[in-house]
């Protein structure tokens, strides 16, 4: 009975086995899982929510469309009209970050982005996608993207050097990014709530006084929503810039 | 530095129109005690003060309850929840009006837009159909046209065959009118070569001696009578 509650605040933060399947935990389900499938039946209610919008406008239905609007003005700034072809892709991981940051705000709940493992795979597979398609595109002028524009040629070999590390480091500082913003901003908010907690807990004088800081607590979780929003955007809006690099190179 | 005098001298005024500051809340509006503690208690579930106790009783014992059995734990995590509680209270106070009376004006103009449109539509079709209302008695009206087009290409094939009759005969005419010219010229110019030869006949019959005597002679009989007679 005891395990179905949560006796420290970090245990958000850790994956647990909620259905072993032969002794792997790859394919074992876990509160990610659940959190996964919850995740997605909320993508699943935006997107029925955003389609009924096209004609019986609502309050609910007018957000979706402006995230929507927002998305597709961020994506065709960023690649021109051909990059609606990249906007579902765009528009739905944006969603999937956005429910899952929100999700992970809830108190008790779990923090999917702040898992480094999926976040960093998912950015991986993200940057290895983008290269094949620049690949694809360019042949082997691809690789004109390490060479910059008016580079002497002694510091050519230098250059390419630099900005292929610099390229390739993308695929780990996109998740990398995500992840550590949403854990720094949750570890933050849980020190805060264990200061508040201990101060209340020492005396009476400690509970009216403990009670002070909560207005920052909040503030916090108010920036905490905000970060949440942004760091969503921000994966896509960076991951649009690394595919437009793909797409027209320099 | 006239105008500082001057602000000088109303400003004891001003200060004593000033409400003198009671309190952090001297600018709130006073409310009653009384008022205030029956909303409080309205406010509660259940429909008189019994069942409103219980209820209030109830709450208590079933904290107590979770609390001491571990069925509620009070840790770190707790306070995040009173501060999302508290986040979710501010956001429904002050940002859910907010943005209702946003997403009410958009979908207001959206709405208009929409129906604006729809009007326009409507009006289109209206006078799309009114247009054509118009033109309901367009069968009979070529059929009309079609007899009287039929008409006017009889009337002028009827004119052409007439211009043609009218054409020949004219041809024929002025054909008639030379042969007769031309037999008028050749009877004239037969009289005269008639009269020509009658001339030279005559001439040559004069000029016969025999002739002349003839002539002479039956003159000459004839003043005889003449004279005989007178």
């Amino acid at each position: 009975m005891k395990k179905m509650f949560m006796h420290s605040p970090l245990e958000q933060f850790e994956m647990k086995m909620l259905l072993m399947m032969n002794d792997m935990l790859a394919l074992s389900m876990t509160n990610y899982v659940v959190y996964l499938g919850m995740v997605s039946f909320m993508m699943y209610n935006m997107m029925t929510l955003l389609n009924k919008t096209n004609l019986e406008w609502n309050r609910w239905g007018l957000a979706m469309l402006a995230m929507y609007d927002t998305m597709l003005n961020m994506v065709k700034s960023q690649m021109g009209n051909k990059g609606g072809y990249y906007f579902p892709l765009m528009f739905t991981l944006f969603t999937f970050m956005l429910m899952a940051n929100l999700v992970s705000m809830m108190p008790y709940s779990f923090a999917m982005s702040a898992q480094l493992v999926p976040v960093v795979s998912l950015s991986l597979s993200l940057w290895l996608g983008v290269t094949m398609l620049g690949l694809a595109k360019h042949k082997l002028v691809y690789f004109s993207l390490f060479v910059p524009n008016g580079t002497p040629l002694p510091l050519v070999p230098v250059l390419v050097l630099m900005e292929t590390l610099s390229n390739s480091s993308r695929a780990m500082s996109l998740g990398l990014r995500l992840s550590a913003n949403v854990l720094s901003g949750h570890l933050l908010m849980l020190m805060l709530g264990s200061l508040m907690f201990n101060l209340m807990n020492s005396s009476m004088f400690g509970m009216f006084f403990g009670m002070m800081p909560m207005l920052g607590v909040v503030a916090m979780v108010m920036l905490e929503f905000a970060m949440s929003m942004m760091q969503a955007y921000v994966f896509c809006m960076l991951f649009s810039g690394y595919m437009k690099d793909s797409m027209y190179l320099h | 530095m006239i105008n500082r005098i001057a602000l000088r001298a109303v400003a004891p005024t001003k200060m004593a129109v000033r409400p003198s500051s009671i309190g952090l809340r001297y600018m709130s509006t006073p409310v009653e005690p009384k008022e205030k503690a029956n909303t409080i208690v309205d406010a509660m579930p259940g429909n008189n003060l019994l069942s409103k106790t219980g209820y209030l009783a109830a709450a208590a014992a079933a904290s107590a309850y979770g609390i001491s059995n571990g069925l509620i734990v009070l840790h770190d995590e707790t306070i995040l929840v009173a501060c999302f509680t508290a986040f979710g209270a501010l956001a429904a106070k002050f940002g859910a009006p907010l943005y209702t009376s946003w997403a009410d004006d958009e979908i207001k103009k959206v709405r208009d837009l929409l129906n604006g449109s729809r009007a326009k539509h409507v009006n289109a079709v209206k006078e799309r159909i009114e247009n054509v209302n118009q033109l309901k008695d367009v069968v009979e009206t070529t059929k009309q046209l079609f007899a009287v087009s039929k008409e006017t290409a009889e009337l002028e094939a009827k004119i052409f065959e007439l211009k043609q009759q009218s054409a020949l005969a004219a041809e024929a005419k002025s054909t008639l009118d030379s042969w007769v010219r031309f037999e008028q010229q050749q009877r004239q110019l037969e009289q005269e070569q008639l009269i020509k030869s009658v001339l030279s006949k005559v001439n040559k019959e004069i000029e016969n001696p025999k002739f002349q005597e003839k002539v002479l002679n039956e003159s000459v009989t004839e003043i005889e009578k003449l004279f005989a007679k007178a």
